[in-house]
């Protein structure tokens, strides 16, 4: 039981600082920074944890940011490497949601992305079933 | 080039062992046989003996430096460990005791023991037994969750290091009474049982292959199904781990050259070398292939004409037959998965600079670094 309240807890404090960072990112947006609201959206994404609402939040958050993303060359100029991984596996996500808006951007990125990070890339976003998006 | 030798032996090499002296190669064709070849004058190969005890498909072989005796391991859960006497090889049935698969074989150290992983969650330690002119297998059991894929024997002859398609590399102590003696200051920590579970490496969460030991022992290295390869320093009970993310496919064995140098394959078809710099930080350098085709783009390209040829009147024949060699048209040595690699000059203390590789192409191609500069610094 106990660790169920830490949990939920844990949970709550989770989406909160989601929320925080959806206010951020549509001011980073605003600014016309679509490259730096995607990083801020990928970073501290909560793989580790079980909750879907979180991952749900999460991907809600980094979805905002994917399709504000209007030059995907310029993209990785500025996206550093370690978020390659990361963004792999929301571009999965995006693509199992069968939308047909967000598919053409995330297929889009994907090509750009499997160019610059490889095979690799991909393979490490599809075998990890454990830290989940 | 440091590919020195090719040889295609089948349409499908599972593993491959050398002889002692390097003169003899014993490969399994993709069958329950296992194949014995004798290197003549000018690359000529030729077939000397054909080892036909396994009724399903060899998964492992391999061949003892000092003892010269060959063991295998099969699809059909059992193991032969095979005695030359005057020129026929003579084989002994060894019951492991297995209920799936079993699916890799080495010889210890001191060749007293050989280990097997399988598909039945176990590993089988195995030794002779003088008085009963018998091998016994004894399992290490319930301690992997899934099949074992790779084992590898640290040079104390105790230790042992498996990975496991649960996605963790273990170690063991294999200690058994009557074959190991307890040398007192060096070696492992004398109250190591058989079977008890050193350390457990975490760090995969994906099938994990491939596991091998620095010469020392000090390092271990093992490959993960993600395009992962992982470096384990100070095995023990507060490892140090490092991991290095491939930009391509994911590698299925890997051997350490020394302490600073490693070679990876797999999936790539290509040789990838990974070295340590000063402060011990491993990365990946090159492939060890003269050519590769750049980019992933460019591959997946190649890989379409393959099949675009296949199916329209055989093109690829054509070509081949005009003295092109195929492995041109493909950019590397090998046209397929490189699932083995073994040491050629394997004497304690010297460094390896030569070794080969068998894969699901049939090829065995024997790589030698003496004339790669950029290498021998580091070896």
């Amino acid at each position: 039981m106990a660790s169920e309240h830490v949990e939920a807890d844990n949970a709550e404090a989770i989406i909160a600082r989601i929320e925080h960072k959806s206010r951020k990112i549509e001011s980073l947006l605003k600014q016309n920074k679509p490259v730096e609201a995607l990083k801020t959206a990928l970073e501290g994404s909560p793989p580790k944890t079980k909750d879907e609402r979180c991952k749900s939040a999460n991907w809600i958050v980094v979805h905002r940011a994917i399709m504000a993303i209007k030059d995907v060359e310029s993209l990785f100029f500025a996206l550093d490497p370690e978020y390659y991984d990361i963004l792999m596996k929301y571009l999965y996500r995006g693509l199992s949601t069968g939308d047909r808006p967000t598919c053409d951007q995330c297929l889009r990125i994907h090509e750009k992305l499997t160019e610059k990070a490889g095979l690799g890339c991909i393979l490490r976003s599809l075998a990890d079933t454990v830290n989940t998006v | 080039m440091a590919a020195v030798s090719v040889h295609k032996f089948a349409d499908c090499v599972t593993c491959h062992a050398w002889s002692p002296d390097q003169s003899m190669i014993a490969l399994c064709p993709n069958n329950d046989e296992v194949h014995i070849y004798r290197r003549s004058e000018e690359e000529k190969w030729e077939r000397i003996h054909v080892l036909q005890k396994h009724d399903q498909i060899v998964s492992g072989i391999d061949w003892s430096s000092r003892s010269n005796k060959i063991v295998t391991v099969s699809h059909d859960r059992n193991s032969y460990v095979w005695n030359q006497e005057t020129t026929e090889w003579v084989p002994t049935l060894v019951i492991l005791r297995l209920n799936r698969a079993a699916l890799c074989v080495q010889w210890s150290p001191k060749e007293n023991k050989f280990a097997v992983g399988s598909g039945a969650k176990t590993v089988c330690v195995c030794y002779y037994e003088q008085e009963n002119n018998w091998w016994v297998s004894k399992l290490i059991r319930k301690k992997h969750d899934s099949s074992v894929t790779s084992v590898a024997w640290h040079p104390n002859n105790i230790f042992l290091a498996t990975t496991s398609t649960d996605g963790k590399c273990r170690v063991f102590s294999t200690f058994i009474k009557g074959v190991d003696t307890r040398e007192a200051g060096s070696g492992p920590p004398s109250d190591s049982k058989f079977g008890e579970q050193i350390v457990q490496l975490d760090l995969s969460f994906c099938w994990a292959f491939g596991v091998k030991w620095s010469p020392s022992g000090n390092t271990l290295a093992y490959v993960g199904h993600n395009s992962m390869i992982y470096f384990v320093d100070d095995v023990g009970p507060s490892p140090l781990a490092q991991s290095v993310a491939l930009r391509d496919l994911p590698l299925r064995d890997v051997l350490y050259l020394s302490e600073r140098v490693l070679i990876g394959v797999g999936f790539d078809c290509n040789p990838m070398v990974f070295v340590a710099d000063e402060s011990g930080l491993w990365g990946f350098l090159r492939f060890l292939g003269e050519r590769k085709a750049a980019a992933s783009s460019a591959k997946s390209g190649s890989q379409f004409s393959e099949a675009f040829g296949k199916l329209y009147g055989q093109s690829r024949y054509g070509i081949s037959n005009n003295s092109v060699q195929p492995s041109r048209l493909h950019g590397g040595i090998h046209e397929n998965c490189i699932n083995c690699i073994v040491p050629l000059n394997r004497k304690v203390g010297s460094k390896v600079t030569r070794f080969s590789t068998s894969g699901l192409d049939g090829r065995v191609v024997i790589w030698d670094l003496q004339n790669q500069e950029d290498l021998l610094d580091y070896l």
